[in-house]
C-alpha cells in the first residue's frame, strides 16, 4: 500500500519538474528579481518603473484592453443571439464554424490584414474614398485607435464562443414566465435575462481583458513600436533595443503578471460561481 | 440579421482582401485590382528562407505536440485515476499560462538561463520548452475532459481483471477511448505552436527563424509577398480548425474557447 502510494506520486514527477523548470521558476525569478534592490527586498524597481514612459504604457495598454474586451463582449453577446436564435441550423452552425475559425487567426497574419484592408492605400480605404469617405488622416490603422479595430477581430470570434453556452443556458421558459406577468421585452432583459447573464458576461470581460493586455505580435507588426503598450515595452527591453536596465524590465513584467493574474482570477470566479454556463 | 451581417463582412473582408491583394499586379491606386498575377506567390515560395522558416516551423511544432503529449497526456490519466486529491493543484498549474503573457515568459526564461550552460537558450529546444507550458491549457483541458467523459474506472479495472498492467491499460484501453480528445488537444497545440511569434522572436531571433518571423520581416519591405504569406497562414489556420471541428463533431459544443489567442 506504502509502495503504491508512493509509485503514485512518481508518476506526476515528469510533468512537475518539466512546469517547475520552464513555468514556475522563471515567474519565481523575474518577482524575485523585480523585488530585489542593492539591498535585499524592495520595491525601488517598481517606484523606477513609474517613468512617464511606463505610466504611458501601462494606461494605454489599460484603455486599449479595456475598449476592446468591451466591445468584444457586448458585440460577441449580441452576435451569438443572433447565432443562437436563427432558425436555421445550417446558419447556427456556419456562423459557429466562422468563429471557431476565425478564434484562430490573430497576430502577424491578422495585422498585415489590415494594414491591406484599412491601410492608407489600404482596399476598404481606397473603396470608401471612391463613395466620398476619407478616412485618413482622420482615421489610422497604425494608430492606438487602429489597434483597437485590429484586436477586436480576434476579441468577438472568441466572446462568441464563450457566450454562446451562457446564452443556450438562458431557458426560453424564463421569458415566457415573464411576458405571462405583463414584462415587456425591455423588461424582460433588463430584469431578468442581463442579471443572469452578468457572470458570464464579466467573467468574458476578464478574459478578453487579459487576452488583450497581453498580445504583443499583432501590435508589433501593425505598429513596431510607435504605439507605447506594456508588452511592447517589455519586448523592447528584452531585445536590448533601449537602454540596458534588466531590473526594470522584470518590475514591469511583474506588475503585468500581476494584472493579468486579477482577471484571470476573476474570469475564474465569475465563470464557476455561474454554475449553467461553465466550461 | 444586421448583426449578422456585420459579423459576417468584418470577419471575412479582412481575408477576402489580403487574398486577392496577394494575386493582384498592383493595388494601391484604383478601386480594382491592376490585374491578377501568381507572381508574388512564385516568387516568395522560391526564396530558401521560406522553406527553412517553414521547416523551422514544422519542426518545433511537431516537437510541442510530441512532448506535450508524452509529458501531459500521461500526468493528465494518472491523476485522474490515482491522485483525484489533487486535481485542484495540476489543474492550477494547467491554468496558469493562460495568465502568462508570452513575452513575460519569454523575459523569465531568459533571466533564469542565460548564465546557464545548458545548450537551451537561442536554440529551438527553448522554444519547444516554452510552447509546451504555453500550450498547456489546451492539451490538459482537451485530454481531462475526455477522461471525464469515459468511466476509466469500470474500463481499468475490467482490463486489469484481464491481467493488464498499467502502461498497457493506458496505452490499449484508455488512449482509443480518448482519442477524439488527444487529437483535439494536439491540433490545438499544433496551431498555436506554428502561429506563435512573441516568443520566438524573443528568444531565439533570427537566429532560428520561425514562419510567423519569416512574414513579420516581409511586412516591412514586400506587401504583396507578404500578403500571399498572411494568406497562407490564414489557410493553414482554417485548416487546423476545421480539423479540429471535425474531431470534436459539428454537434458538439465548442469545448475550446478560452485562451486560443495565445499565438496574438
Amino acid at each position: 500500500m506504502m509502495r503504491s502510494a508512493r509509485w503514485a506520486w512518481a508518476g506526476l514527477l515528469p510533468l512537475l519538474i518539466f512546469l517547475l523548470a520552464f513555468e514556475i521558476a522563471p515567474i519565481f525569478k523575474l518577482v524575485a528579481s523585480a523585488l530585489t534592490a542593492d539591498r535585499g527586498i524592495s520595491f525601488a524597481n517598481f517606484g523606477r518603473a513609474m517613468t512617464p514612459t511606463m505610466t504611458l504604457a501601462f494606461a494605454n495598454s489599460m484603455a486599449l484592453s479595456f475598449v476592446s474586451a468591451l466591445g468584444g463582449t457586448v458585440l460577441g453577446a449580441i452576435v451569438a443571439y443572433a447565432i443562437i436564435t436563427s432558425r436555421r441550423s445550417a446558419t447556427r452552425n456556419a456562423l459557429t464554424a466562422l468563429a471557431d475559425v476565425t478564434a484562430n487567426f490573430g497576430g502577424a497574419p491578422l495585422a498585415f490584414a489590415f494594414i491591406i484592408t484599412l491601410g492608407s492605400t489600404g482596399v476598404v480605404t481606397l473603396l470608401l474614398k471612391e463613395v466620398g469617405i476619407n478616412l485618413y488622416p482622420a482615421f489610422r490603422i497604425y494608430s492606438i485607435g487602429g489597434l483597437a479595430l485590429a484586436y477586436l477581430y480576434f476579441q468577438l470570434p472568441l466572446a462568441v464562443l464563450l457566450m454562446i453556452p451562457a446564452l443556450l443556458g438562458l431557458r426560453g421558459e424564463l421569458r415566457e414566465a415573464s411576458t405571462s406577468l405583463g414584462a415587456t421585452k425591455s423588461q424582460y432583459w433588463s430584469r431578468v435575462a442581463i442579471p443572469i447573464l452578468r457572470p458570464s458576461l464579466l467573467g468574458c470581460f476578464f478574459l478578453l481583458f487579459a487576452n488583450a493586455f497581453g498580445a504583443y505580435a499583432t501590435a508589433w507588426t501593425l505598429t513596431g513600436s510607435s504605439v507605447n503598450l506594456v508588452t511592447v515595452q517589455i519586448g523592447s527591453l528584452v531585445r536590448g533595443e533601449v537602454q540596458f536596465d534588466p531590473a526594470l524590465a522584470d518590475a514591469i513584467a511583474a506588475l503585468s503578471l500581476l494584472v493579468m493574474m486579477i482577471c484571470v482570477a476573476a474570469y475564474q470566479l465569475l465563470v464557476r460561481n455561474n454554475g449553467a454556463t461553465g466550461k | 440579421m444586421a448583426v449578422v451581417g456585420f459579423f459576417l463582412v468584418f470577419m471575412i473582408v479582412p481575408v477576402v482582401a489580403t487574398a486577392l491583394f496577394s494575386v493582384s499586379v498592383r493595388w494601391d491606386r484604383s478601386i480594382w485590382p491592376e490585374g491578377l498575377t501568381g507572381q508574388w506567390w512564385v516568387k516568395v515560395t522560391s526564396k530558401s528562407a521560406f522553406k527553412s522558416s517553414l521547416a523551422n516551423s514544422l519542426f518545433v511544432s511537431v516537437g510541442t505536440v510530441f512532448l506535450s503529449l508524452v509529458l501531459v497526456a500521461p500526468t493528465a490519466y494518472w491523476v485522474h485515476t490515482r491522485l483525484p486529491r489533487i486535481k485542484p493543484l495540476v489543474e492550477l498549474l494547467a491554468i496558469l499560462p493562460f495568465g502568462l503573457p508570452g513575452v513575460v515568459l519569454a523575459l523569465g526564461l531568459i533571466r533564469l538561463y542565460s548564465g546557464v550552460p545548458l545548450p537551451i537558450i537561442n536554440t529551438a529546444n527553448i522554444l519547444i520548452a516554452s510552447y509546451v507550458v504555453i500550450t498547456l491549457p489546451f492539451m490538459y483541458r482537451a485530454v481531462m475532459n475526455a477522461l471525464e467523459a469515459i468511466d476509466t474506472k469500470t474500463l481499468s479495472e475490467a482490463a486489469q481483471s484481464l491481467g493488464a498492467n498499467h502502461w498497457l491499460i493506458f496505452i490499449r484501453v484508455i488512449m482509443p477511448n480518448v482519442s477524439s480528445g488527444v487529437v483535439n488537444g494536439c491540433l490545438l497545440v499544433f496551431s498555436a505552436a506554428f502561429a506563435e511569434f512573441a516568443l520566438a522572436n524573443l528568444l531565439v531571433g533570427t537566429r532560428f527563424k520561425t514562419f510567423p518571423m519569416y512574414l513579420v520581416e516581409f511586412t516591412r519591405f514586400d506587401a504583396r509577398q507578404a500578403s500571399a504569406l498572411a494568406f497562407m497562414s490564414f489557410v493553414f489556420a482554417w485548416i487546423i480548425s476545421l480539423s479540429i471541428l471535425w474531431v470534436v463533431g459539428w454537434r458538439g459544443q465548442p469545448t475550446r474557447g478560452a485562451g486560443q489567442e495565445k499565438p496574438t
